[in-house]
């Protein structure tokens, strides 16, 4: 079972898929929290700090780079764990993020939930809350 | 002139990477206009968008993709996957794609506009894709709105020089009043005739230069869009190149022995007569005394597959499979239920420019003109088609199948429009003649020779064709078909 504490903080700008995502992730018993670009989940973080970040990579306004760049320069966000997703081969991404996890879109939702657990499991704030 | 005087800047071109369509657009799309392509459903603008895209990403134009409730952009890549312009190494670098349904949504077409500026500023592309106008339309308040957000954003195209490309289904008419302010308008369509669909773009407005006017075939493959310009919209004004004295053999002495100079090199020659009279083994005959002088030969066909006319050809000592293994003949096989004009032509031009063609040998012209959905486009096409032949020297023969078996009408399909393009007619008829079926043969016109104008007997032997003497039974009976000796009154 899903601690019901457990925040999840999807950005997308596609409004389609970031609402699939909301609703099965909710359904699974997080906590999410949505956003359309990388300023608004800026925004979001403002209010309420997430457990994980699942984030878009082309988008406008602020792109998942820049997102990711942005929440590791603040002190109070970099320990949030950040998964990237994208139509994109997400191989060439990994090469330049070798830290991070990625989701190749479209992708399996038995995968996508599974990557989520582990991410969320990996961090020890995240597994304390 | 003086220094301080400056000259009008010629239009840049923004290349298509849509083969055959660049020609048709003068050369291009113009650098900084915004272009709307409409089309239904399925009609392949979202293809086309890429291609242009994939192809400026290569010169090392940045593109930005914005989609307006569309397919999902992993859906859109995962199709374009196949499509040989597809290089996901330009993704996200050089072609980005984004959503702005949301942005439309909140805060209306000035919204949208907004994020179109900015992220063509921050990307600093050269090219942009509005996928979805027509629920940027929607949206609008008002057709002035809507016709307000295509001003600003044809200012924002002009100031910060990138070319705009706004794919729109059609809803209601195919081109609104709206739409007339843009710099140019291509409309993509499919046509169903019967069991048939086909696919057609069509200029409907173009700024900055002469586009081919009326509509054009295109095909999507693997390759993706590829447009085959109306022959007719395309062939030279310019008169051919005069050919002098040239003159060409058909290989059969005893037909050849009729035309005592041979017939004008590049010079088009339609043989007309029923099935099974001769007219390919004639056309085969002319190809193989273009080998045997090493000339370059084509031979386009619509019925017999390659293999079977080879075939054909060996059984009466015509021998053409050397020259299809060493390269100097390339047989080109179309399925006549497919048949589409301007590609027949356009493979067939192709051909022979590449190689340097000097002989032609069409079977089956009677296919063109019974598969087409547009016969009254026949003769201007033949004419377009002959004139490009005649352009590049190649001498051309063209066999055109008759309906009638036997009886005294000779028909000619479709009037006189063909017949008269080409400079040379043969009519071929089969003739009953005390119980034996015979093939006969006479020319009509020839142009700039002399002939023999009588009624042949054309036999088909293992060595070859064979034009015998002139025919004894009266003449006037001859041409009905239904031939007796004289004094023969049974």
């Amino acid at each position: 079972m899903v601690p019901a504490t457990e925040t999840v903080l999807v950005v997308d700008d596609e409004q389609g898929i970031l609402e699939a995502l909301a609703d099965l992730l909710r359904e699974e018993g997080y906590r999410v929290l949505t956003a359309s670009h990388g300023r608004e989940a800026l925004e979001r973080m403002a209010e309420v700090k997430p457990d994980l970040v699942l984030t878009d990579w082309m988008m406008p306004v602020l792109d998942g780079p820049a997102l990711i760049e942005r929440i590791l320069q603040d002190p109070s966000l970099r320990d949030i764990p950040v998964l990237g997703m994208s139509a994109v081969d997400v191989n060439g991404l990994k090469r330049l993020h070798p830290a991070m996890e990625f989701l190749q879109k479209p992708f399996d939702i038995r995968a996508l939930m599974k990557l989520v657990r582990r991410s969320l499991d990996a961090n020890p704030r995240a597994r304390g809350g | 002139m003086s220094p301080s005087e400056q000259h009008p800047p010629a239009f840049e071109r923004i290349a298509t990477g849509v083969p055959g369509l660049d020609p048709i657009l003068g050369g291009g799309l113009v650098a900084s206009g915004v272009y709307i392509v409409v089309g239904e459903p399925g009609a392949g603008k979202t293809i086309f968008a890429n291609q242009l895209c994939y192809s400026q990403a290569q010169q090392g134009t940045r593109c930005l993709y914005v989609t307006l409730l569309a397919e999902s952009h992993s859906r859109m890549l995962a199709n374009l996957r196949s499509m040989a312009f597809f290089d996901a190494s330009q993704l996200p670098q050089r072609i980005y794609y984004v959503s702005g349904f949301r942005m439309l949504e909140e805060q209306g077409l000035p919204g949208l506009l907004e994020l179109l500026r900015r992220e063509m500023r921050n990307h600093g592309a050269g090219i942009l894709v509005l996928d979805g106008l027509v629920q940027a339309q929607e949206a609008a308040g008002s057709s002035r709105d809507f016709k307000k957000f295509i001003h600003e954003l044809q200012v924002s195209a002009g100031l910060s020089r990138f070319t705009a490309l706004l794919l729109t289904s059609s809803v209601g008419p195919t081109v609104h009043p709206e739409y007339t302010m843009v710099d140019g308008i291509l409309e993509l369509r499919e046509r169903t005739a019967a069991m048939r669909s086909w696919r057609e773009l069509q200029v409907r407005k173009f700024r900055g230069s002469a586009s081919l006017n009326g509509s054009h075939h295109f095909r999507i493959s693997e390759a993706g869009l590829e447009v085959f310009p109306r022959l007719e919209s395309m062939a030279s004004r310019a008169q051919p190149p005069d050919w002098g004295t040239q003159r060409v053999r058909f290989g059969v002495p005893t037909l050849d022995a009729m035309i005592p100079e041979g017939i004008a090199a590049a010079s088009t020659t339609l043989v007309m007569g029923p099935p099974g009279c001769g007219k390919t083994l004639l056309g085969a005959s002319h190809l193989a005394e273009g080998l045997r002088l090493g000339e370059p030969g084509l031979m386009v066909s619509f019925y017999e597959g390659p293999d079977r006319l080879l075939h054909k050809a060996a059984n009466v000592g015509l021998s053409l499979g050397t020259g299809v293994k060493d390269g100097r003949l390339v047989l080109q096989w179309n399925m006549p239920a497919e048949c589409n004009l301007d590609l027949v032509a356009h493979n067939m031009l192709e051909d022979v420019r590449k190689r340097g063609v000097k002989r032609l040998f069409v079977d089956g012209l009677s296919a063109m003109v019974e598969t087409t959905h547009e016969p009254a486009r026949i003769s201007p096409f033949f004419a377009a088609l002959t004139q490009e032949l005649r352009r590049h020297g190649v001498t051309t023969v063209f066999t055109l199948e008759t309906p009638r078996l036997f009886g005294p009408d000779m028909d000619v399909p479709l009037g006189t429009g063909l017949s008269g393009v080409a400079e040379n007619l043969l009519f071929m008829r089969h003739l009953e003649l005390n119980g034996r079926l015979r093939r006969l043969l006479s020319i009509f016109k020839l142009r700039d020779a002399d002939y023999d104008p009588t009624l042949r007997e054309f036999l088909i032997t293992s060595q070859g064709i064979e034009i015998q003497p002139p025919f004894q039974p009266s003449p006037e009976l001859l041409l009905t078909g239904i031939a007796r000796f004289p004094g023969n009154h049974s």
